[in-house]
């Protein structure tokens, strides 16, 4: 016999379960078909020593101030989000530090203004925007699906153009076409300041030195500054929320189920065929009303549907996709002591711990070396003049993360190529792993010299390789997908004619990273395809529904 | 718990109930405790699970513990009662993809020169494996498992799911049947004994001494000879969850969620509430209290009773039994390895090689007792016991193409002289170069990731285990039966009213067997007068009307 849902989804990540969760709630009957033992894709926690959890993927949830939190009851299925209240910091090897807070703006002012009054007054102006108009902002950038396929938007009415102009004295139209980098120099002076933000910046998304994203990097902070926070307990407690709030609805998660196929019919997707080794006593599940794909948009054409439903000039487009800029080594590292800074960090890191710590934060030129090695050289940084590193330390809000006398700076990233770009062959990262681990440890202990071999209990690390192994949604290892650079971004990401989630093959429609918003388990990408799917699939949602303001319908 | 003072719960997300009212709250996520919660759930009782683990599940783990990318089952890895447990029965786990399958191959002994000897699923077959080295052996054999299947099937497997009867009651009616007496006379033995009674061959004897004890039964303890035809049966009986055992403990999540339960991870519980002698709910670690009708305890007494309860609020004589609970006598040591070629046995029997579980380093029935001995006097454990292919017959645990996943499982102390955060890399060394005597394909060039757990990262995952106890407390005639963990509790209710045990240390015991949860589920249904969906099933119906 063979099963009948409303919907299928293939792929039980963050995207996946979301919108399974939206449409189980809307009444419609969702099947999740997930290739993993384990639901919740890049939303992960791993104890490779036990007691000790570390994050192999995603390590920040960044969707607070987004709509699904409470629209999919997050919290009554367990959900618990800690947040820090400084948003980033930065210490150069003199010890100079600075850290960023939108929740205590006066204090982190009273940090910057050790080396620039100036640069302490912008950060009020920017931090002193009503939260409300943070949220506002965030929502009309992240959690509003882009313009009808085709519809040209004059620039001064861009929704986040709107409410920037409303909301931040500061903001000036020329903005739209600079780099982060050309908008900090208009505002700030302080070197680790700016590299910074611009590092952070391009470990979000977009590079500081990209022209016409230097909003999308300025907010990037917003998003860390309130919109972000550690899931108590670790990452991964998100996706038991979430799926909790999927079987509470009535969805049916199938693991250890990888789909090989989406069947199409005429020209519309009608169900999906699964591997013949499904613990299953069926092959074929049938989707009467759609079939929504929660992996990569490569994976989507080049795997699941087959060739001959798709036009050739299509497939060459998607083989095009950039999948540079999202591609991280991450480093856990099991210590028993924590850094110990020295200078001004030593008394700001003592009162404070921002989310995490880009080190040795000494100049501007370090993001562009560090760039340069891993997009145009296309190798992994390990000379010094390119080593800056951002660490985490989560057992710094949770308790839970390790035994006591422990630490666990957990993740370290390092941007590195993703394998199908590196000069070194695929393996080339997998094969240099210990040389990048002495790298980091080098960087890190120019600001932390206390982090010597013998207070090191345990390394453990993740390369995109491995991360493209253990998640076929990972294509490239990559973490938001694909670039946010402006040709692959809001109205043409991942392709012009995807950017409404719908694809060239009837009934089946896109729901990952690759689609607009991107990455971070914002939820952000099932929010807005709720947007396309409510007229589309005729659904009726009760009052819970609240769509984007910004939204553009297509015109009938 | 260290404090913080640098995050607090953003304000974006609704922070969590404070106080929650509920019919029944059920402490730890372990196998009986999600038992006990899907059936009590599915009865239309309003039910909160609390699990302090960020993954519920207990000894029904499967991790990335040889990151990144390969998979292992970290501690249940044997189901040896998925033939008897009525959860399987009762609820259609299929449904959330769980399979479980029961290699015929199932336990090979391997020797040193060459030579094996399998436990296999068909009677048969493994008489003719006996047959090998004992024609006298194997015919004993054929004639004793048909004995030891009526033991299990009449006896022993429906007493799993049915409170016990006190021991002089219990012998008065296990008399009344031809089967009963024999039982009775087996059980006075010791393991030791009942192998040398029945099997002449050392080989024969080492390898049915070890299945009977490698679980932490003691070959020289009296009374629990019961033991041997139950472990020896169920040696060739037992069956792996496809997709990693943590996939069983899924299914009956799923089952909890379905019926309107509710489970919250990281959650650990600091205290059970009491008022007039009454559970009458618990609180976690950061304050948020569950308050119900009935609480189910899965931890060991002294956990239950003296850090939950409270010795001062526990009557004197159940504060002194959980005082005098004896934890397990031995753990385990395990080495996992990730391998670009599975372990290639040396056993000229290739089907030796192909079995679930292999057992190494055990020539003769004193290798087992210099194992034992090792791990009771506390030395580095002896490269003996048992492994398996884990990606042989499960190849979802390996993400990374073309890698196997095997393991080397042996009996290790917990408080080992130096301590075992010094000494593991030293185990670790002893088992491989054992191991590698049996398969000599486990070179360093063969090994892509190695790591090894021992009795103290056992209890760091899993704080229930104490002392590494798999059992959560030693199997000897004063912790077992009717007194496990002791004769006030073992029946699942306990003398303060509606505080319940539904874990391991609770009679039957251990090992995945779903016993106490299920015995749980139905004193707590009967409690609080909710009519059971489910029936009895006929087995235990018959055992009740001969034995009880």
């Amino acid at each position: 016999m063979i099963p009948h849902y409303d919907v299928v989804v293939v792929g039980g990540g963050p995207n996946g379960m979301g919108i399974a969760c939206y449409l189980a709630k809307c009444g419609l009957s969702v099947c999740v078909c997930e290739d993993r033992l384990e639901l919740g894709g890049g939303v992960e926690n791993a104890e490779p020593l036990p007691g000790f959890r570390i994050d192999p993927h995603a390590t920040y949830f960044y969707g607070a101030a987004g709509p699904p939190v409470t629209q999919l009851e997050l919290a009554k299925f367990g959900f618990r989000l800690n947040y820090y209240r400084d948003l980033m910091g930065a210490v150069n090897s003199r010890g100079e530090a600075v850290s960023l807070s939108l929740y205590d703006a006066e204090r982190s002012a009273k940090y910057l203004e050790r080396y620039s009054k100036r640069d302490a007054d912008a950060w009020r102006l920017y931090a002193g925007m009503p939260r409300d108009s943070m949220v506002r902002l965030l929502r009309s950038i992240y959690w509003t699906p882009p313009p009808p396929v085709g519809m040209e938007i004059p620039r001064e009415d861009l929704p986040w153009v709107k409410v920037l102009r409303e909301n931040l004295p500061l903001f000036d139209m020329s903005w739209l076409d600079l780099s982060l980098f050309e908008i900090l120099d208009l505002l700030v002076e302080n070197e680790t300041l700016k590299a910074g933000m611009g590092m952070s910046a391009w470990y979000n998304g977009p590079h500081p030195d990209w022209a016409g994203t230097g909003i999308f990097g300025l907010t990037c902070n917003l998003l860390h500054g309130i919109s972000s926070g550690s899931p108590a307990g670790g990452m991964h407690t998100l996706a038991h929320a979430l799926a909790r709030a999927c079987m509470h609805h009535g969805v049916r998660f199938l693991t250890n189920c990888k789909v090989e196929e989406i069947i199409v019919e005429e020209g519309a997707a009608t169900g999906v065929r699964l591997s013949d080794d499904a613990p299953v006593g069926f092959r074929t599940i049938r989707a009467d009303r759609a079939v929504i794909s929660g992996v990569h948009v490569k994976s989507t054409f080049q795997k699941l549907v087959a060739a001959r439903h798709l036009p050739l000039d299509f497939l060459e487009r998607v083989r095009g996709i950039s999948l540079k800029g999202s591609s991280l080594f991450t480093l856990a590292l099991i210590t028993t002591e924590g850094p110990k800074w020295t200078g001004d960090a030593a008394e700001i890191y003592g009162e404070t711990y921002p989310t995490c710590i880009f080190m040795p934060c000494d100049s501007v030129e370090m993001v562009r070396n560090q760039t340069r090695d891993v997009d145009s050289l296309n190798t992994h940084p390990v000379r010094p003049e390119s080593m800056m590193v951002p660490v985490c330390q989560h057992d710094r809000c949770d308790p839970t993360r390790c035994p006591p006398g422990y630490h666990v700076l957990s993740p370290i990233y390092l941007q590195v190529p993703p394998p199908e770009d590196h000069a070194g062959g695929p393996r080339a990262v997998n094969e240099a792993k210990e040389e990048i681990i002495e790298a980091i440890l080098r960087a890190i202990r120019t600001v932390a010299p206390n982090l010597t071999d013998d207070k090191i209990v345990a390394k453990f690390v993740n390369t995109p390789h491995d991360s493209s192994l253990r998640n076929l949604g990972f294509v490239g290892g990559g973490w938001y997908g694909s670039r946010q650079a402006d040709d692959e971004w809001y109205d043409k990401r991942p392709l012009p004619e995807l950017s409404r989630y719908r694809t060239p093959i009837e009934r089946l429609y896109l729901c990952n990273q690759t689609s607009y918003p991107g990455g971070l388990a914002l939820f952000a990408v099932p929010y807005n395809l709720m947007h396309i799917l409510i007229p589309d699939l005729k659904l009726a949602p009760g009052e819970w529904w609240q769509p984007s303001p910004d939204f553009i319908p297509e015109e009938v | 718990m260290r404090s913080f003072n640098i995050s607090m719960e953003n304000p974006l997300v609704p922070p969590p109930e404070p106080e929650v009212t509920v019919d029944v709250v059920v402490i730890g996520g372990g196998p009986n405790g999600l038992i006990a919660a899907a059936y009590l759930a599915r009865a239309g009782l309003k039910v909160v699970l609390l699990e302090r683990r960020q993954e519920m599940g207990g000894g029904l783990a499967t991790e990335e513990i040889l990151y990144p990318g390969v998979y292992a089952n970290t501690h249940a890895v044997y189901h040896m009662m998925v033939d008897y447990m009525p959860a399987i029965r009762d609820f259609d786990l299929s449904r959330h993809a769980l399979t479980f399958i029961k290699p015929n191959l199932q336990t090979a002994i391997h020797f040193s020169d060459g030579g094996s000897m399998i436990l296999c699923q068909n009677l048969q077959d493994t008489a003719d494996q006996i047959a090998k080295y004992s024609g006298p052996d194997a015919k004993t054999f054929t004639h004793k498992i048909r004995l030891y299947r009526r033991f299990v099937d009449e006896i022993l497997a429906p007493a799993t799911y049915y409170p016990p009867a006190p021991p002089v009651e219990f012998a008065v009616n296990l008399g009344r049947t031809e089967l009963g007496r024999e039982l009775m006379e087996i059980s006075e033995l010791s393991p030791r004994e009942v192998i040398e009674k029945t099997f002449g061959n050392e080989k024969v004897r080492a390898l049915m001494l070890y299945v009977s004890c490698m679980w932490g039964l003691d070959p020289d303890v009296t009374g629990l000879g019961f033991m041997v035809p139950l472990l020896i049966w169920r040696n060739m009986n037992k069956c792996l969850c496809v997709g990693g055992s943590h996939k069983f403990a899924s299914a009956l999540g799923k089952e909890i969620l379905g019926s309107g339960g509710r489970i919250f991870e990281i959650s650990e519980v600091t205290n059970i509430l009491t008022e007039n002698g009454r559970a009458r709910g618990v609180e976690t670690y950061d304050g948020r209290r569950f308050l119900a009708k009935a609480v189910l305890s899965s931890l060991p007494p002294q956990k239950t009773f003296l850090d939950l309860v409270g010795k001062d609020s526990c009557p004197r004589e159940l504060a002194k039994a959980a005082e005098g609970w004896k934890w397990d006598k031995w753990s385990l040591f395990t080495l996992h390895l990730a391998l670009k070629e599975p372990p290639r046995y040396r056993a000229a029997d290739r089907n030796a090689g192909a079995a679930f579980m292999s057992l190494l380093g055990l020539e003769s029935q004193n290798d087992v007792m210099a194992v034992v001995d090792a791990a009771l006097e506390k030395r580095l454990p002896i490269a003996a016991g048992h492994a398996t292919t884990e990606s042989a017959h499960d190849k979802t645990l390996s993400r990374v193409h073309g890698l196997s996943t095997a393991f080397f499982q042996v009996m290790a102390p917990y408080d080992i002289e130096g301590g075992w955060e010094k000494r593991k890399g030293e185990a670790e060394r002893a088992l491989l170069d054992g191991w590698r005597r049996y398969a000599d394909n486990l070179t360093d060039e063969n090994i892509v990731m190695k790591t090894s757990e021992s009795p103290l990262d056992i209890e760091r995952r899993n704080p229930a285990m104490v002392n590494g106890s798999i059992k959560h407390g030693d199997y000897s005639s004063l912790q077992m039966g009717f007194f496990r963990p002791n004769d006030l509790c073992s029946q699942s209710g306990t003398p303060i009213e509606g505080l319940y045990l539904c874990g391991a240390s609770m009679y039957p015991g251990g090992l995945i067997l779903g016993g106490p949860g299920y015995i749980a589920a139905n004193a707590v249904a009967q409690d609080l007068g909710v009519k059971p969906w489910w029936t009895t099933p006929e087995a235990i119906k018959s055992y009740v009307r001969t034995y009880l």
